[in-house]
């Protein structure tokens, strides 16, 4: 296996760790971890390449050498955005609407909030915005919906507009117009005359507007992907390129590529970098993707817990949840993301007793991995999830990291004691930090119930697969009760995001909005008409798209095209999104196929009980992806072997807390544990990067995949 | 850390504390002896020596002396006990005129002066605007606190007043 060559790599920076994944030509892996540094991601990131590279016996520039695609997936602009240090902008807008970024959308105001401060109306309060009023300024001229113009651009006022704004010095100007989207022709022309003026003042400013950010309806949600690009971008793209450097230093041949929230894989110099501001977490539902061409089974929950936050995700009968508004860095932004509910719940969560009222509570805040858990011994004093863990023995203090980390267990106790158990007045720690722990695992459990029963899904038809540093450690605790068909973790489970970001190919994704209403028994003609109206959108997207991918180097054979629409049943309030079985609609008859597609999906997705019959649909976004195939990591089967592992597998016995006593639990090491070898709790498999708790009477299994299975106790 | 803490909440009476630290402290648990802690911050800013029993507005405060127990204002200017109204120990102004509105909302709409006044109630001692009235002419000057100190301490804070 060592002497196979890697050819992809992939890192995927969370809010707490880096890992790194190394596919070698084969389709094996390797992983690698090391702490997120978010000051310069690239250091943590070559650490964790150095790791992965370690482990599989290589040195990390041999490894750079090598491999053909780096892809990265880091938090670095979305950093930039919260902290608030991007780049000076200046807007032009429609005169009369110019404090639509201070008034902004009323959810941005608690978006982000646990329940209780959602409810506490004290603590609302806006984002503070990217652009100043006074940088602000509204110029005479308006367009209508249908895209009819009402009154002509004042050129003039953009003029002063632009004038001013340069003397203020910002750095890029963005323009944004009521319903550009349908009509952008003042937008183009206020870009005309601004373009005009920089170079007559040489001024270096940039230039953005909305209708090429993001043709798409409803202004609010265009104007902030407008200026988060303006925003966020410049700095983002250092740390790519940063990044890209020190890949290159080491000897990598080619560009570092990056991954936009839908799923596709593009070039660090892609225009519209805001697309990849939230590709970490979607990762694993890519990985989920894949992993369900292996097991056959289409509908899957997916589950992360971080040591942040606890994301979940559904695949039903292989259809992808895309979210196409989402809110991030607290802003409505039009941006087809993988939908994904997340709650603030992991293993560094702060957990709390009030000493007031002793009521208990876990985070919102979480202790990063600076300075960590007490047990860390960095300083931090706050207990969390993770000392409980550590107290309860289910943390080898010994083995955290694969050792790379002592953890402080007495530290972690006598904290812990203090200021939980004590304050609560119970004489037992442990039974207080299993409380702790139970805690954690119901609220993430009750999560995941919400999920499915707001989506109509009986989780008896889904697999839930569990990934995360801290998955395995309580997966047995939040799954348990549910009721899924099955539920699978990874030896890999610390780096199955990264892994998935792996599966993922090079995509562009292209759309416009568009308003098609296409009435149930509506004349020949008018369909003619709606049939010639939605090839020649795709025409022009496709071309656009084509353009791109070649810039970035692929060749015109090798791309793939993808058109979709987003449809819904008319008068709905939500898009469907589907992917069109046909390259163009040469007929009527063929308009009827794609109506049809989207039936069958909107009944996949909502269960078949809601199937509307006869109903006239609209088609309200059209789009097109266009996609280069890429080599994919694989897993490798092997046969089943015997049922008892092997004995360099077994690590020994270590006293471990469950359900209030101490349980003699054998240790298992992960890496050892071979195909077709059951292990029954209580029994904890350890592995550098995360830990498998079994609880007594469930069971562990593990397939020709070297997937492990968990079954619960009947 | 306990003074960091104080800095904390001395920035927060202040009102200098940046919103996130704010919001934290708004979310998250209040630890038993906060009303002191801030008593003691007004304390140390005022420039007098009578005990704050409690703060009824940004610049007021009951304060024992001797056996009486009187509103002060931060100058220093004493309003008589706090079971009378202060408000009819200080300084008012009425706006009742369409030209006195528009001195406080310039280029702007104003109530109509038949429907709505607006009266500023002033400290004698040092001329700050203590609180504000908008109500309909005539209508009463309001009694806006008048607490119950006693059962206040006892019950609430379990403290000796």
């Amino acid at each position: 296996m060592k002497t196979a060559r890697p050819v992809v790599a992939g890192i995927d920076a969370g809010g707490t760790m880096t890992d790194t994944i190394l596919v070698d030509e084969f389709g094996t892996f390797t992983i690698g971890k090391a702490a997120t540094t978010p000051q310069l991601e690239s250091i943590g990131f070559l650490e964790s390449a150095i790791e992965a590279s370690d482990y599989r016996g290589i040195a990390i520039e041999d490894m750079f050498a090598s491999v053909e695609v780096v892809l990265y997936t880091g938090t670095g602009m979305l950093n930039v955005l919260l902290s608030r240090s991007g780049r000076n902008i200046g807007l032009i807008t429609n005169k009369g609407i110019e404090d639509m970024v201070l008034m902004g959308r009323g959810l941005q105001s608690w978006g982000d909030y646990s329940y209780a401060d959602r409810l506490h109306a004290v603590t609302h309060h806006h984002p503070p915005p990217l652009v100043t009023r006074r940088n602000t300024h509204g110029v005479t001229g308006r367009m209508d919906h249908m895209g009819d113009e009402i009154i002509p651009l004042y050129e003039h006022e953009v003029e002063q507009a632009v004038n001013t704004l340069l003397d203020k010095e910002v750095e890029v100007i963005c323009i944004c117009f009521l319903f550009s989207q349908v009509n952008p022709s003042h937008e183009i022309l206020a870009e005309g005359i601004a373009r005009t003026i920089l170079t007559r003042r040489e001024a270096k400013t940039e230039l953005l507007s909305s209708h090429q950010v993001r043709p798409v309806i409803r202004e609010q949600s265009r104007l902030n992907s407008l200026l988060i690009e303006a925003y966020a971008t410049g700095g983002g793209r250092k740390q790519l390129k940063s990044i890209e450097k020190v890949a290159r230093e080491n000897g990598y041949r080619y560009g570092v590529q990056t991954l936009q929230s839908f799923g596709g894989l593009t070039s660090i110099n892609h225009p519209n970098l805001h697309e990849t501001m939230v590709s970490g977490p979607i990762g694993g539902v890519l990985g989920a993707r894949y992993i369900s061409q292996i097991i056959e089974n289409d509908s899957l929950v997916v589950s992360d817990l971080g040591g942040t936050s606890f994301d979940m995700g559904i695949i039903s009968k292989g259809q992808i949840r895309i979210d196409q508004e989402p809110l991030i860095g607290r802003f409505k932004l039009n941006l087809p993301l993988i939908a994904m509910d997340t709650i603030g719940a992991g293993a560094g969560m702060h957990v709390k007793v009030d000493p007031l009222t002793k009521k208990v509570s876990l985070g919102p805040e979480s202790a990063g991995s600076e300075p960590g858990p007490i047990c860390f011994d960095k300083g931090n004093l706050v207990p969390t999830i993770c000392d409980c863990n550590a107290i309860l023995g289910r943390l080898n203090p010994d083995y955290f990291l694969g050792g790379k980390v002592k953890l402080n267990v007495d530290l972690a106790y006598e904290k812990f004691k203090e200021t939980c158990a004590d304050v609560l007045e119970v004489d037992n720690v442990y039974d207080v930090a299993e409380g702790m722990i139970n805690m954690l695992d119901s609220e993430a459990g009750v999560a995941l119930r919400r999920m499915l029963s707001a989506q109509g899904i009986h989780p008896s038809e889904y697999t839930l697969l569990s990934y995360g540093g801290s998955g395995p450690l309580h997966l047995g605790g939040y799954s348990r009760g549910i009721g899924f068909k099955d539920i699978i973790t990874f030896q890999f489970a610390a780096a199955f995001s990264a892994f998935g970001c792996t599966t993922a190919d090079f995509q562009k994704r292209f759309s416009r909005s568009v308003h098609l209403d296409i009435p149930l028994e509506a004349p020949f003609m008018e369909l003619q008409e709606t049939v010639l109206t939605i090839n020649s959108i795709w025409g022009d997207l496709k071309s656009r798209a084509l353009e791109q991918m070649v810039s970035e180097g692929h060749t015109a054979d090798q791309i793939g095209f993808q058109p979709f629409l987003l449809m819904r049943y008319t008068g709905q309030l939500e898009d469907v999104e589907v992917y069109s079985p046909i390259d163009t609609i040469n007929s009527v008859n063929e308009l009827n196929r794609v109506i049809e597609t989207f039936r069958n999906i909107y009944k996949n997705i909502n269960r078949s009980v809601s199937d509307y019959g006869q109903t006239s649909v609209s088609v309200m976004e059209m789009g097109m992806i266009a996609s280069v195939e890429k080599i994919k990591p694989r897993l490798k089967k092997s046969k089943l072997g015997k049922s008892k592992p092997e004995e360099r597998a077994y690590k020994g016995l270590r006293e471990v807390y469950f359900n209030s006593k101490w349980e003699k639990t054998q240790l298992w090491e992960m890496d050892e544990i071979l195909p077709g070898n059951e292990i029954r709790g209580p029994a904890i498999i350890e592995h550098p990067a995360t830990t498998l708790v079994i609880h007594p009477g469930d069971e562990v299994f593990m397939n020709e995949w070297s997937m492990l299975h968990y079954r619960h106790q009947e | 850390m306990n003074n960091q803490q104080m800095e904390e909440y001395k920035l927060l009476v202040e009102g200098q504390l940046p919103w996130p630290q704010t919001k934290n402290l708004m979310s998250s648990y209040k630890d038993r002896d906060r009303f002191f802690k801030i008593l003691k911050i007004y304390q140390d800013k005022v420039k007098w020596d009578e005990k704050i029993l409690l703060p009824i507005g940004e610049h007021l405060f009951i304060v024992q002396k001797g056996n009486q127990r009187l509103v002060k204002c931060t100058c220093g200017h004493e309003f008589g006990d706090y079971r009378k109204n202060w408000k009819f120990q200080s300084v008012l102004l009425v706006r009742n005129k369409v030209e006195d509105l528009e001195s406080i909302y310039p280029h702007s709409d104003v109530c109509d002066p038949s429907w709505m006044e607006i009266r500023e109630f002033i400290c004698p001692g040092c001329g700050t605007l203590l609180e504000i009235e908008a109500c309909s002419p005539g209508y009463p000057i309001t009694f806006d606190f008048c607490p119950d100190l006693e059962g206040f301490y006892s019950e609430w804070l379990n403290h000796p007043l």
